[in-house]
């Protein structure tokens, strides 16, 4: 029942203090914002950098062309060999009539090619096969199981069509994103700290009167510090609902762009921050709570030493 | 941990202050106040008597020697242990220190509420200690609209609610004039009729030549006069 009572009286008077406080509150709760905007860019460029290097490596595949004399078996031979290779995500084989056909199709409305087919009596065409890696880092050894002597004899060209390159730079410019964002981050959090501090102690100020009066009539300790402290976390959960609110409307607003962007494409961001934002509004709280406390805490601490 | 009734309500043994790097705010003073007493401390300006009343309530801390406070040894107490002790000595100071945006009632229950009573406990606190000090018809006005006397019997009533066995009561009279000087001490006389040992800290001569009670005069930090029907012996 005491415990009750206190625990009560503890939340009014911290929800008084942050009433009081508004003006000097809206500048600590602003540097918390920055803060927590820096922590979700990085999450967002993190969740973008992943979702276009996985469209990329989607895109990755080795194309295989056999000479048009090719037998079936030794199709057959070559698409089970590298079926059977745990590095092989998926083998598609297409026969040299498959191909024919996939030919006329396409050029279905060209008179030149399809005249220049009707003359030609034989099928020129050859099979070919499409190989994907189930990881981007098996390719190399993708294109080495290919020069098995069983049908290597048989494959006219291959071409590895690996956007390689492009990886690397989604990879680089993220890494790059992180490490400068992470810097970012790491300043919003030390002036939020600090800002936090400051305003515990200007609320400390204002309030001066009432906590030595607090004290004289024989306040425990816990009784001046914890409405401070709550305080603080009441300014860390102000910034966390103004940082959510802001998020999601601007990604709500930005998504097409970001679409289109991606040649149209959904990078997923919206949809990340939709199914993560429990998770990601839970640990931000948490990091918050545990860093506006520790920063109250000392600036109470201070004054409750004199 | 807690104030007994011991005969010897406070106690103190060769106590010094000294504040660095040599100001002696005083000097070897040990002298012992029985429960129930009624005792003036007197001394002019810068004479140690408020270091003294400071050391009472842990807001100050002795350089050596030991005070017991109703046989609790209070020399090195712990921080947290200050407001227990502080719950057990009811404090009057010269500048009031109400809280102006509080009406009488709540400035008065406010100390209740910050340790933690239940509203029931305050409910039937408060108007009891306000009919004490004759407030209880100004309970919901705030200190700004009371006379000076009146807020100061405030505070004396904030200091009641604890049920103190000591009021430590320091310069209560040194903002007030005559009239409202006279009611704050018939309170504190009030107060010490029903049992508790009243310290009056002061330099006010009218006010101790009236209580004819025991008067403890320091000066340079140390006890030059310690009489039991004392005057006031400073020029």
């Amino acid at each position: 029942m005491l415990i009750l009572t206190s625990t009560g009286r503890i939340v009014v008077f911290a929800w008084k203090n942050f009433i009081r406080n508004a003006w000097i509150g809206l500048a600590t709760v602003f540097v918390l914002l920055l803060a927590l905007l820096s922590v979700n860019v990085l999450i967002g460029v993190n969740a973008m950098a992943s979702s276009a290097i996985k469209i990329l490596e989607q895109k990755i595949d080795v194309s295989v062309y056999f000479v048009p004399e090719t037998t079936q078996a030794i199709l057959d031979q070559a698409r089970s060999y590298m079926s059977s290779l745990p590095q092989t995500s998926s083998v598609e084989l297409l026969t040299a009539d498959q191909a024919l056909e996939q030919f006329k199709e396409r050029h279905k409305n060209d008179p030149t090619i399809n005249q220049a087919l009707d003359e030609l009596e034989e099928n020129p065409l050859g099979a070919s096969m499409v190989i994907k890696a189930s990881k981007v880092d098996y390719y190399p050894f993708l294109m080495e199981a290919l020069k098995n002597p069983q049908f290597s004899f048989a494959i006219e060209s291959k071409t590895y069509d690996d956007h390689a390159v492009a990886i690397e730079r989604v990879k680089e410019i993220s890494q790059t994103v992180r490490y400068f964002g992470a810097i970012l981050t790491l300043v919003f959090v030390i002036f939020s700290i600090l800002i936090v501090y400051n305003a515990i102690r200007v609320a400390i100020y204002t309030q001066r009167e009432e906590i030595g009066i607090m004290r004289l009539v024989g306040a425990s300790n816990a009784f001046v510090r914890l409405p401070l402290i709550l305080d603080g976390i009441f300014f860390a959960l102000l910034a966390l609902f103004l940082a959510t609110g802001a998020i999601f409307l601007t990604l709500t607003f930005f998504d097409p762009y970001i679409r289109s962007f991606f040649d149209g494409n959904d990078p997923g961001l919206l949809s990340y921050f939709f199914d993560n934002s429990g998770r990601i509004i839970l640990y931000e709280a948490l990091v918050m709570i545990v860093l506006v406390s520790l920063s109250s805490w000392a600036a109470v601490g201070r004054y409750l030493k004199k | 941990m807690g104030i007994l009734t011991n005969k010897y309500m406070i106690s103190f043994k060769n106590i010094s202050k000294v504040y660095p790097p040599d100001v002696h705010g005083l000097k070897d003073i040990s002298l012992e106040i029985e429960a129930g007493e009624f005792v003036c401390i007197v001394g002019s300006s810068g004479a140690g008597k408020t270091t003294l009343a400071k050391m009472l309530i842990a807001e100050e801390r002795p350089t050596r020697g030991k005070i017991e406070i109703g046989g609790w040894d209070i020399t090195k107490i712990k921080r947290r242990e200050v407001p227990y002790l502080r719950r057990q000595i009811g404090v009057v100071f010269q500048d009031f220190k109400l809280l102006k945006r509080k009406t009488v009632w709540e400035n008065v229950a406010f100390a209740l509420e910050v340790a933690g009573e239940t509203r029931k406990r305050i409910k039937d606190t408060v108007p009891h200690v306000l009919r004490v000090v004759g407030l209880e018809q100004k309970a919901h006005r705030f200190p700004t609209q009371l006379s000076g006397g009146e807020q100061q019997r405030v505070v004396i009533a904030r200091a009641l609610v604890h049920r103190p066995k000591i009021l430590l009561a320091d310069e209560p009279t040194g903002n007030l004039d005559t009239m409202n000087t006279a009611d704050v001490i018939d309170v504190l006389k009030k107060i010490n009729s029903f049992g508790s040992t009243v310290v009056l800290v002061t330099h006010n001569r009218e006010v101790v030549n009236s209580l004819k009670s025991r008067v403890i005069t320091i000066a340079g930090g140390r006890v030059i006069s310690d009489k039991a029907h004392g005057k006031y012996i400073l020029n």
